[in-house]
């Protein structure tokens, strides 16, 4: 979309018209006013753009203030007590435990998920059907309930909180890997893998300079994907943490349940938006734009959907 | 490429030689092992807990009293979850679909809508929950701007109308729904598009007979994962609703947490029943989409 002219054919020809319009018609639809749906397109665009953002602004305006009493529209006090209160209730362990934790969900669910998407797209999995399902199945499974069951059997397992948290976030993070790997094998070109295997490369470094390299921009989306769903949990590591892994969210609700904290729990809540947002910028110069990748292989994605 | 798409897709369906079948099993099993032990032993364990054959304590009982004992509150309690995830996919699917529009449209107006959604997506329900109390409580910021006095600020937080929950997640899921839709969209809408545009489609018509028709399954899709997702989350509602009545997820972990010994399998019962209602609702999704080509 990135490398349109400003003005389309199709903007053009999107006037309203009543029949067909063919050469040598009077009048042009160049010569028509523009005007209207530039408007409305421009003020929807700002609507929507501002339904985004509204909730950010407390969070801005309440991390870096001090003092603010009711009527006042602004604070009346700027400064950095609410991050030191933050801090003072164990923020930083928290964030620790929270990136670590996602990471730890993304390594494992990113390449099981492409795994079971490689096979599924080009493997002879048998029942496909059936295991594509069970992939998908964990989207629709309400978190709390599935931990109030497996908690008990976590822990007449003797599974420590910390590898019955994984397991479960794994599990919770695999349809998103799945099936974001599934589209992208769906066009990957398995001759590419061939010619090089003709041509004398071992299957590791078939894997490592032509399989990888192909989906690398599908695996940083899943392992994205995988991470925020570690980042954003909040009741599954309440109960399967069980109290000893205390990660952003914890801290953060335990604050928002209180009174008064609003300046602590909008410092907590600007950490917890940062990372992500700082991956996204990161993967967001990896994710392939329709007429800017030059690799064919990945361009044809485009093409397939 | 349709051509070459296609003998790949039917290799799935054939049975492969015993070396290929037992490789592409060994690819699956990773992902497939923990996925049905976490589906299955959960919503088992939990429904073994809500029919009393797995006690804390003591031998096991075969009993409906957990379904039975609380009926009347867990039917309060669906009914109010499936009105709360009703209203806020309702919204989300509407302002998503826009979002979408806007995105596929292009440009700076389409780029702006893409990154603030996309931010919106990455931000932890909670620290939604808690920013939208920040916004919408009688003392927060709308409140200061508007120069409204608490007394008169309608309860939107914790008020009868839990305002803020559909709030909280209709804003979420109104960017997840609107940059799934984009991105089904974007890959194959320019050509029909423009295809309808030189045909003398306008505006309207292009919206309900193309971009429409292409936008429904990712529609569908997005919708009804944002639907379960609210109706089995817990936080929200918790942070941002009142004591009573209470939703399914907040009513579970409640009894979950309390001393009694008869909350455990009460606790249970509300999460099957939230699961079955769940696992319901995407059946019903399979099943009108199973026609399409979504699910290959």
């Amino acid at each position: 979309m990135t490398s349109r002219a400003p003005v389309s054919p199709a903007e053009m020809l999107a006037r309203p018209v009543t029949r067909i319009r063919l050469p040598g018609d009077p009048g042009s639809t160049l010569t028509r006013s523009r005007a209207p749906g530039r408007i409305v397109r421009i003020l929807s665009s700002v609507l929507v753009a501002g339904w985004f953002l509204l909730p950010f602004v407390p969070l801005g305006l309440w991390a870096f203030a001090n003092d603010w009493s009711f009527p006042d529209v602004l604070p009346g006090e700027w400064g950095f007590e609410g991050a030191g209160s933050a801090i003072r209730q164990g923020a930083l362990p928290a964030l620790g435990n929270s990136l670590g934790l996602s990471l730890v969900v993304a390594a494992i669910a990113t390449p099981v998920g492409a795994m079971a998407a490689r096979a599924l797209t080009f493997g002879s999995v048998p029942w496909p059907r059936a295991v594509g399902l069970a992939l998908l199945a964990p989207i629709a499974l309400p978190p709390f309930a599935a931990v109030m069951g497996l908690n008990v059997i976590l822990l007449r397992a003797y599974i420590p909180p910390a590898a019955g948290l994984v397991l479960v976030l794994v599990v919770m993070a695999l349809p998103y890997t799945t099936s974001t790997m599934r589209v992208a094998y769906a066009a990957h070109d398995l001759r590419y893998e061939e010619e090089a295997r003709t041509l004398g490369a071992s299957r590791w470094n078939v894997l490592w300079r032509v399989h990888l390299p192909l989906v690398a921009p599908a695996l940083s989306r899943a392992a994205f994907l995988a991470f925020l769903v570690g980042w954003s949990d909040y009741v599954v590591t309440l109960i399967v943490g069980g109290g000893e892994i205390v990660t952003l969210p914890l801290v953060t609700a335990s604050m928002a349940a209180g009174i008064g904290n609003d300046a602590a729990v909008a410092a907590l809540s600007l950490s917890a938006i940062v990372p992500p947002l700082v991956l996204l910028a990161l993967a967001g110069s990896a994710w392939p734009r329709r007429g800017q990748t030059t690799n064919p292989a990945l361009r044809s994605r485009g093409e397939q959907e | 490429m349709s051509q070459r798409l296609r003998p790949q897709r039917s290799v799935r369906f054939s049975t492969g030689s015993p070396a290929q079948r037992r490789r592409a099993t060994l690819l699956v099993l990773p992902a497939l092992v923990p996925a049905v032990f976490v589906v299955v032993g959960g919503v088992g364990a939990a429904a073994l807990q809500s029919l009393g054959l797995m006690p804390l304590v003591g031998p096991g009982r075969l009993s409906v009293d957990a379904y039975t004992g609380q009926a009347d509150d867990l039917f309060r309690a669906l009914g109010l979850s499936l009105t709360i995830a009703v209203a806020s996919t309702v919204i989300a699917a509407l302002v998503g679909m826009g979002t979408a529009l806007l995105i596929v449209g292009g440009r700076w107006c389409g780029r702006i809508v893409a990154v603030t959604s996309a931010a919106t997506v990455t931000v932890p329900h909670l620290v939604g929950a808690a920013s939208v109390g920040l916004l919408l409580a009688d003392s927060g910021v709308l409140a200061r701007v508007f120069g409204v006095p608490p007394e008169l600020w309608p309860s939107l937080v914790g008020g009868p109308w839990w305002v803020a929950v559909v709030a909280e997640y209709a804003w979420k899921e109104s960017a997840f729904i609107g940059l799934v839709v984009a991105g089904t969209l974007i890959t194959r809408v320019a050509r029909f598009d423009e295809t309808a545009a030189l045909l003398g489609a306008g505006r309207w018509k292009r919206f309900r007979f193309v971009m429409l028709p292409l936008a429904l399954p990712a529609l569908a899709i997005s919708s009804t994962i944002a639907f379960v997702y609210s109706l089995g989350s817990y936080e929200v509602a918790w942070l941002l609703g009142r004591t009573y009545p209470e939703p399914l997820a907040v009513m579970a972990l409640r009894l979950f947490n309390s001393v009694t010994l008869t909350a455990r399998p009460e606790a249970a019962a509300a999460g099957v029943l939230t699961a079955l209602v769940s696992f319901l609702i995407v059946g019903l999704c399979f099943w009108a989409l199973r026609k399409t080509a979504v699910w290959r």
